[in-house]
C-alpha cells in the first residue's frame, strides 16, 4: 500500500535555491555540478556541491524531485550526471514558498529596497 | 587527468548502493575544471578537500537514513541473530575445536578477568560497607621525612571537635593479644582499641549484644571487648550466652558485650574491639602510641571540601606549635588510600600495565585460536565462495566469522568468570601467605567478589579475543575472493599459510618446548623444597616464634629502654625453657633467629685467604647466616664435623666466631679446612651486614641443616648475642607426636606469662608447607598454561599439516598419477609446515637452554646439554605425533581422489 506524502507548505531557503536553478536549467542539464555552479553565479554566494548532493537526496526523499542517470561523458571520466527533474510536487512547493515570500515583501519595498 | 585514487576509492566505500558513478563523475569534472585553471598539486589539494567533504555529507546522510530508514538499507555489514544461531551449529559441527578453542580462551578470560580484578583491588580498592566510597582516613604527613606521622593524639581530638566536613571522626590503633578465654587456653588475636564511632562509620550493627558506646572510653569505665564472628565461633564455640562472660585480653579481665556479625572486620583485618582510651594528656604533642584516623564524609561533602578544611585547621597548627607542627601537612584520603599511599599516579598505572603481559597472552591463544579458524575457514572456501557469488559483501562474510568467533568466546567468557571466583580466593590465600608475614591477613575489602568492571572488562576481553579468532582467519579467507571466483581458482588451493600464521605456529611451538620445561624446574623446586634433608630428626621437633608486649614489659620492669625490654624478654624466653625442659614430653630446647627450611636472606662474604672464585663475580659469594643457641647443635643431635661447637663464653660481643656448614665449605673454599681461616660482611640482603665489618673466625664445621639463601644451602651461624634478640624462634624436642604438644606449649607459656604471644606453632618439618603451598599455586597455573599451550599447539600444527594436504590434493593425485614416490611426493608437501615446527623446537631449546645454563654458556655442562638435546628430541617427536594423520591422509591420496576433488 502506498502512502501518499503531504505538500510541504514551504520549503528551505537552499532548497528553494536547489528547485528553483533545476527549474531553470531543465531536465537534461540540472546535476549536481550545474545547479552549484548556477547558485553561484546568480547569487554570488560560494556553493558546496557536498551541500547540493544532499540537498537533491533529501528533496528527493521528499518526493520533490527524481533523479535519473545521464549518457556517460568523457569530461567525467566516462561517468554519468545523475539528472534532476523536479516533480509536480516539486513545482507546488516552489509555488507556495516563492507566493509566501511575495507576500511577506510585499509592501516593504520602501523599507528593504526594491529586490533585483 | 583523473581526480586522485584515494578519493575515489573513498567514494566508492561510503557512497550508498548505485549512486558511487555519479558522485564520482561530478568529483572527476569538477577535477578537470581545477586541472585547467591551477597547479596539478593545488587541484589535487582542492579535489581532496571536496572529496573529505562529500564524504562527511555522505556520512550524515547515511546517518539521517538510517535514523529515518528512508534511505533504503545500509551497506555496513551487521550481525544478525542467525549468525549466532550459525555460530552455535557450527559449535556442534566442529566439536574439536570447539573444546581445544573454547578451553584455550577461556584460559585466557579467566586468567585476564582474574589479574584484573585482583589488581584491582590493589589500585582501587573498594569498602564492602554501606557508602564505603564515602569513608575516609585522616592524617598528617610530615614533608621533612616524607612520611605519615601517627603520633596523632592531639591533633585527633583537635580535629574531632573542629571538624564540620567528616562525621563521626575516630581513631584505632593495632594492637596483637593473647585471648585467654579459659584457663589454660591463650591464643593471639588481633585486637583494635577503637573510637565508638567506627561502628556509625562502618554502619554495621553487632549480631549480638552491643557495640562499643562513647562511655566506654572512659578511664574509670569497666573493661569491655566486642569479638567477631570468628572469634565467637572458633573459641566460644557459638556460645548464645557469651554476652557478659569474663575473658582476659592479655593481662587484663575484659567483659564481653557484643558479637559483631560474619565477615565484619574493621578497621582492617580484626578479630576483637575495645574502647580507645588514650588521653592526649598524657602525652607531649607527637609522642605516645600511633593512631589511624577515620570517619565519613558529611552529607554533600566533596574529599576536597574536607581537604581545604584540614588545610585552615593545618595552618592554624602550624602557627600554635611551630616547633612539632611545622613541617606537619593533614590529608584526607579514601580510606584504603590511607594503606596503600605508594599506589597512585604512575606507580598505579605501572601496576595496571600488567594487564597488558595478560593482553599478550589473550593475543597469542587468540591467534592460535584464528590458525585453527583459518582451517576450518579454508574447508568452507566453497560456502563462502557461494556466498559471495549470491551476493554476500565481504564484510558480511567477515561479520559471520566474526559472529561465529563470539559465540565460542562468550561461552568460554562463561567458563572463565566461573574460575575467576575459584582462582582468586586461592589468589588471596596465597597473597595472605607471602606478604602478610606469615599469621597477618589482608584486609577485609580484599575478598573474591567480582565487580562490575571485570565483568565489562571480561565483556572486552571476549570481544577481542572474537575479534582476533574470528576476524583474522576471516580476512585472510576472504581476501581476493572476487578475484578468485572470476579466475575460477577458488577452492582449488589458492589459500596459503602466510608469514604472521608461520610466525603464530613457530612462537607456539617454541613456547611447546619451554613451558614443559619451566614446569619441569619449578617442580624440582619444590620437590627439593619438600624432600630438603636438614640432617636432623625435625618431625621431633615444635617451632614457635614468641613475642611479647612491649608493654607489658614495661609493666614488670619499669623501664622502657630497648635493653631493658630485650632483657626482660630474654629472661622470660629462658624461664619458659627451663619451664618446658622440666616437662616429662620434652627432651630439649633451643633457640634460633632463623628456623631451617625457612629463607634465610643472603649476605655477601668474603675470606681472608682461600676462597675460590665466585661464580658470580659482580656479587661475590651470597651465603646465609643465623645466630643460634650454643647449644643449638646439641639439641638437634647434629654433629660438629670438624672444630668445636659454641659454647656460653662466644656470646659475649667481642668473641667473633662462627661456625660453618659443609656447603660452605664446598662452595666458597673449594673443599679446603675452613678451621680458622676468616670471614667478613660486604654487603647483604639483612640490615646487619652492610659495612665490610670485622673479621669472624671460623671454629667449626657442621652438616647441611636447612640454611636457605636463594642462592644454595651455604651458610655459617653465629652465637646469639647474651643482651637477646626479639622475636626469637623456639625449637623443642618432644618425645612423640610434635603435632599434639602444642596445647601444652600454650598452656605452659600462658601460666608463666599471658602477655607472652605464642606465634606459628608448627611441627619444624611443616615449617617451609606456606611456600611449598605457594610454589604449587604458580605450578598449577603453569601446568595448566603448559597443557592449554600443548593441545593448542598440537592442533595448530595438525591444522596446518590438514590443510596443507586438502590444498593440494591435486597436486598429490597428479604427482601420484605421473609415478612418483607416495613418501616423497608426502615430504614435498610437508616440507614447509615441518620446518616451521622445525624452526619453533630450536627457538624453544634455545631458551630452555638460556634458562638452564645462564648467559654464561661456559656454565652448560655436558650433562645438562645432554639434557636439553634430549628434550629436543622428545618434544619433536612430540610435535610428529600431531603429524601422523594427515601424513597417512596424503599418501592414502590416489589420482582418482584428486579427479572427484576437482568435480
Amino acid at each position: 500500500m502506498t502512502q501518499k506524502r503531504a505538500i510541504p507548505d514551504s520549503l528551505a531557503e537552499f532548497e528553494l535555491l536547489v528547485m528553483l536553478a533545476a527549474l531553470r536549467l531543465g531536465a537534461d542539464e540540472a546535476y549536481t555540478v550545474s545547479i552549484a555552479d548556477d547558485i553561484t553565479e546568480r547569487t554570488g554566494r560560494r556553493v558546496r556541491r557536498a551541500n547540493v548532493y544532499t540537498t537533491v537526496q533529501r528533496l528527493e526523499a521528499k518526493g520533490l524531485v527524481s533523479t535519473r542517470l545521464g549518457e556517460p561523458r568523457p569530461e567525467r571520466g566516462g561517468r554519468p550526471r545523475r539528472l534532476v527533474v523536479v516533480e509536480p510536487e516539486g513545482m507546488a512547493a516552489v509555488r507556495a514558498t516563492t507566493t509566501a515570500i511575495n507576500a511577506m515583501v510585499g509592501g516593504l519595498g520602501g523599507i528593504i529596497g526594491e529586490a533585483g | 587527468m583523473s581526480a586522485p585514487r584515494w578519493t575515489i576509492a573513498l567514494i566508492r566505500r561510503l557512497a550508498p548502493p548505485g549512486r558511487a558513478e555519479d558522485v564520482q563523475g561530478d568529483l572527476e569534472e569538477a577535477h578537470g575544471r581545477r586541472r585547467a585553471e591551477r597547479s596539478p598539486f593545488v587541484a589535487d589539494l582542492l579535489t581532496g578537500i571536496e572529496a573529505l567533504e562529500l564524504c562527511l555529507a555522505l556520512l550524515v546522510e547515511r546517518a539521517r537514513a538510517g535514523r529515518t530508514g528512508q534511505a533504503g538499507e545500509s551497506s555496513w555489514p551487521r550481525v544478525s541473530w542467525l549468525d549466532f544461531k550459525l555460530g552455535f551449529r557450527m559449535l556442534v559441527r566442529y566439536p574439536g575445536l570447539t573444546l581445544v578453542g573454547g578451553l584455550a580462551l577461556a584460559f585466557a578470560i579467566w586468567v585476564g578477568a582474574g589479574t584484573f580484578e585482583f589488581l584491582s583491588l590493589i589500585v582501587s580498592p573498594r569498602l564492602p560497607l554501606d557508602e564505603g566510597d564515602r569513608i575516609v582516613a585522616v592524617r598528617n604527613w610530615d614533608i621533612s621525612v616524607n612520611r605519615a606521622e601517627s603520633r596523632a593524639l592531639h591533633d585527633f581530638v583537635a580535629w574531632r571537635e573542629a571538624l564540620a566536613t567528616v562525621d563521626d571522626l575516630g581513631a584505632y590503633r593495632d594492637l596483637e593479644r593473647n585471648l585467654i578465654v579459659e584457663e589454660g587456653r591463650a591464643e593471639p588475636i588481633r585486637l583494635a582499641e577503637i573510637s565508638a564511632s567506627a561502628f556509625r562509620v562502618a554502619r554495621v550493627s553487632p549480631f549480638m549484644g552491643r557495640a562499643i558506646i562513647e562511655e566506654d572510653e572512659h578511664a574509670a569505665a569497666p573493661a569491655v571487648i566486642v569479638i567477631g564472628y570468628e572469634v565467637w565461633r572458633s573459641r566460644f564455640g557459638e556460645d548464645p550466652f557469651v554476652v557478659g562472660r569474663t575473658v582476659r585480653v592479655g593481662i587484663e579481665p575484659h567483659t564481653v558485650v557484643g558479637v559483631m556479625p560474619e565477615g565484619f572486620e574493621f578497621p582492617r583485618a580484626h578479630d576483637a574491639w575495645t574502647p580507645l582510651r588514650l588521653n592526649p594528656l598524657d602525652y607531649a604533642r607527637r609522642e605516645g602510641p600511633g593512631i589511624q584516623i577515620f570517619g565519613r564524609l558529611a552529607r554533600g561533602v566533596s574529599l576536597a571540601d574536607v581537604q581545604a578544611e584540614l588545610n585552615l585547621l593545618g595552618q592554624r597548627a602550624t602557627a600554635d606549635f611551630p616547633r612539632t607542627h611545622e613541617h606537619l601537612r593533614p590529608q584526607v584520603m579514601h580510606y584504603p588510600r590511607s594503606f596503600y599511599y605508594t599506589l597512585s599516579g604512575w606507580y598505579a598505572l605501572a601496576l595496571m600495565s600488567s594487564n597488558l603481559l595478560v593482553l599478550l597472552l589473550l593475543a597469542l591463544i587468540g591467534a592460535n585460536v584464528a590458525l585453527l579458524m583459518f582451517a576450518r575457514a579454508a574447508t568452507r572456501e566453497s560456502e563462502i565462495i557461494v556466498r559471495s557469488a549470491l551476493g554476500a559483501s565481504r564484510s558480511r562474510i567477515i561479520a559471520q566469522l566474526f559472529a561465529e568467533a563470539l559465540v565460542l568466546g562468550a561461552l568460554a567468557a562463561m567458563v572463565g568468570l566461573a574460575g575467576v571466583k575459584f582462582g582468586l580466593t586461592w589468589a588471596l590465600a596465597i597473597a595472605e601467605t607471602e606478604f602478610m608475614d606469615g599469621g597477618g591477613r589482608l584486609p577485609f575489602w580484599f575478598t573474591s567478589r567480582l565487580s562490575p568492571a571485570t565483568l565489562l572488562y571480561t565483556a572486552l576481553l571476549t570481544v577481542l579475543g572474537a575479534a582476533i579468532a574470528g576476524v583474522l582467519p576471516a580476512l585472510k579467507v576472504t581476501r581476493g575472493i572476487g578475484a578468485r571466483l572470476k579466475q575460477a581458482s577458488a577452492g582449488s588451493g589458492g589459500l596459503r599459510f602466510g608469514g604472521v600464521w608461520t610466525a603464530v605456529i613457530v612462537i607456539q611451538v617454541a613456547l611447546t618446548v619451554t613451558f614443559p620445561a619451566v614446569s619441569f624446574f619449578l617442580r624440582r623446586d619444590i620437590v627439593q623444597m619438600r624432600d630438603y634433608d636438614v640432617g636432623f630428626a625435625d618431625e621431633e621437633f615444635v617451632s614457635v616464634r614468641l613475642e611479647l608486649d612491649r608493654q607489658a614489659a614495661a609493666f614488670a620492669t619499669s623501664d622502657t629502654s630497648r635493653a631493658a625490654f630485650l632483657q626482660h624478654f630474654a629472661v622470660t624466653t629462658q624461664e619458659l625453657e627451663r619451664r618446658l625442659a622440666a616437662l616429662p614430653a620434652v627432651t630439649a630446647v633451643t633457640f634460633t633467629d632463623e628456623l631451617p627450611r625457612t629463607y634465610h636472606g643472603w649476605n655477601q662474604i668474603e675470606l681472608d685467604e682461600g676462597a675460590v672464585p665466585p661464580r658470580d663475580s659482580i656479587y661475590g659469594h651470597r651465603v646465609a647466616a643465623t645466630s643460634i643457641d650454643p647449644d643449638y647443635f646439641d639439641v638437634l643431635e647434629a654433629p660438629i664435623l670438624a672444630g668445636r661447637g659454641f659454647h656460653a663464653g662466644d656470646q659475649i660481643s667481642d668473641a667473633r666466631v662462627v661456625i660453618v656448614n659443609q656447603p660452605f665449605v664446598k662452595q666458597v673454599l673449594g673443599g679446603l679446612n675452613p678451621i680458622g681461616r676468616r670471614l667478613r660482611y660486604v654487603a647483604g640482603e639483612s640490615a646487619r651486614s652492610y659495612d665490610p665489618g670485622p673479621w669472624y673466625e671460623i671454629v667449626g664445621v657442621v652438616g647441611d641443616h636447612g640454611t636457605t639463601s636463594g642462592y644454595g644451602r651455604a651458610g655459617f651461624y653465629h652465637p646469639l648475642p647474651s643482651g637477646g634478640t626479639h622475636p626469637i624462634y623456639m625449637a623443642i624436642h618432644v618425645r612423640g607426636d610434635a603435632a599434639s604438644f602444642a596445647p601444652r606449649l600454650r598452656a605452659t607459656a600462658l601460666a608463666m606469662d599471658p602477655a607472652l604471644r605464642l606465634e606459628n606453632v608448627v611441627p619444624l618439618d611443616e615449617v617451609a608447607n606456606a611456600g611449598i603451598r605457594t610454589a604449587e599455586f604458580w605450578l598449577a597455573l603453569l601446568a595448566g598454561l603448559t597443557a592449554i599451550v600443548l593441545i593448542l599447539s598440537l592442533a595448530g600444527i595438525y591444522a596446518a599439516m590438514s590443510f596443507a594436504v586438502s590444498r593440494r590434493t591435486r597436486e598429490i593425485g597428479i604427482r601420484v598419477a605421473l609415478g612418483a614416490d607416495p613418501r616423497r611426493v608426502a615430504l614435498a608437501i610437508f616440507r614447509r609446515p615441518l620446518t616451521q615446527v622445525g624452526l619453533g623446537i630450536l627457538a624453544g631449546t634455545a631458551l630452555v637452554a638460556f634458562m638452564i645454563g645462564g648467559l654464561d654458556a661456559d656454565d652448560l655442562q655436558p650433562a645438562q646439554a645432554g639434557m636439553i638435546a634430549a628434550y629436543a628430541l622428545l618434544m619433536t617427536v612430540v610435535c610428529l605425533l600431531a603429524c601422523i594423520v594427515p601424513t597417512r591422509r596424503a599418501l592414502r591420496i590416489q589420482p582418482t581422489d584428486a579427479l572427484r576433488h576437482d568435480g
